[in-house]
């Protein structure tokens, strides 16, 4: 296995960088925001699918295969829980839309400290649940959503 | 320095990949860059459609800058979502048979949702 230290080499577990431990870490806003990143880019599968279905449901449609292949997928969609999936894909999207910023901005090298991440953590929140009402306020004052 | 590991072990000895991981990197980069306006463009057009009606939302797909641009929004989207679920597989799946089972399930819906909407842009066009 390993050798044993020596004065020249001293044992290599003491160098290693050790595993953050959940236990003793504390919490901080960017931890929340990183899981988050995932969690939202899964949930927004949810809109691809919405999209998806209405794309085969309209060509199903059209084409005479199914002609009340849109109905069905309006049964759904429009729905109060079609309409609750809905809204919680906008949020997830904004969020992960949000995210994948603050990614790239990390990716071009800038935004690392501690300040500028907290910013960009609470600017991506706010603005995706922003994003999210003005959306929705808009679809129900105009009457083109009715519960 | 105390950090002897850095100068005992050289770079050459660590695990890295020769083959590929750049181009990885590149491609979820440039899948979110170009994902930025189609999305936005997408609420846009969502926002327009609803409760529209069956008829709007043909005479919408039947315009052809509109269903190149839902071709491409799938398309881009759809290698975005692989990438991001088989980073997910990958790390939270430690057995190697399970996981590239469920790479191969990832793959394998992540080109049906794509096959699905070129499908339904077909079919618009055809009837």
């Amino acid at each position: 296995m390993s050798k044993p230290p020596t004065a020249s080499a001293p044992p290599r577990a003491l160098h290693r960088p050790l595993s953050p431990h959940l236990q003793i870490w504390r919490y901080h806003i960017t931890m929340f925001t990183s899981i988050l990143h995932r969690i939202t880019g899964v949930a927004t599968i949810a809109g691809l699918l919405l999209g998806a279905g209405w794309l085969v449901a309209l060509g199903a449609t059209a084409s005479g295969i199914c002609p009340e292949a849109y109905t069905v997928y309006l049964t759904f969609a429009a729905s109060p829980f079609g309409l609750l999936v809905w809204v919680g894909v906008t949020l997830a999207g904004f969020l992960h839309l949000t995210g994948g910023l603050r990614h790239l901005i990390w990716d071009m090298g800038l935004g690392f400290d501690l300040k500028t991440s907290n910013l960009m953590a609470w600017s991506g929140l706010l603005t995706a649940v922003l994003a999210t009402i003005a959306v929705w306020f808009y679809l129900f004052a105009t009457g083109k959503v009715v519960l | 320095m105390s950090d002897s590991y850095l100068t005992e072990r050289s770079a050459k000895d660590w695990k890295k990949s020769v083959k590929h991981g750049a181009g990885e990197w590149l491609a979820e980069r440039g899948t979110s860059v170009a994902l930025i306006p189609l999305v936005l463009w997408a609420v846009f057009s969502g926002i327009g459609l609803a409760n529209q009606g069956y008829e709007a939302s043909l005479a919408f797909v039947r315009v052809p800058l509109n269903a190149g641009l839902i071709a491409l929004l799938f398309l881009i989207s759809g290698w975005h979502m692989f990438m991001g679920l088989k980073v997910i597989i990958d790390d939270y799946i430690g057995k190697p048979g399970t996981r590239g089972l469920l790479n191969l399930v990832n793959l394998l819906f992540c080109l049906a949702v794509v096959v699905a909407v070129l499908g339904g842009l077909y079919f618009v066009f055809k009837a």
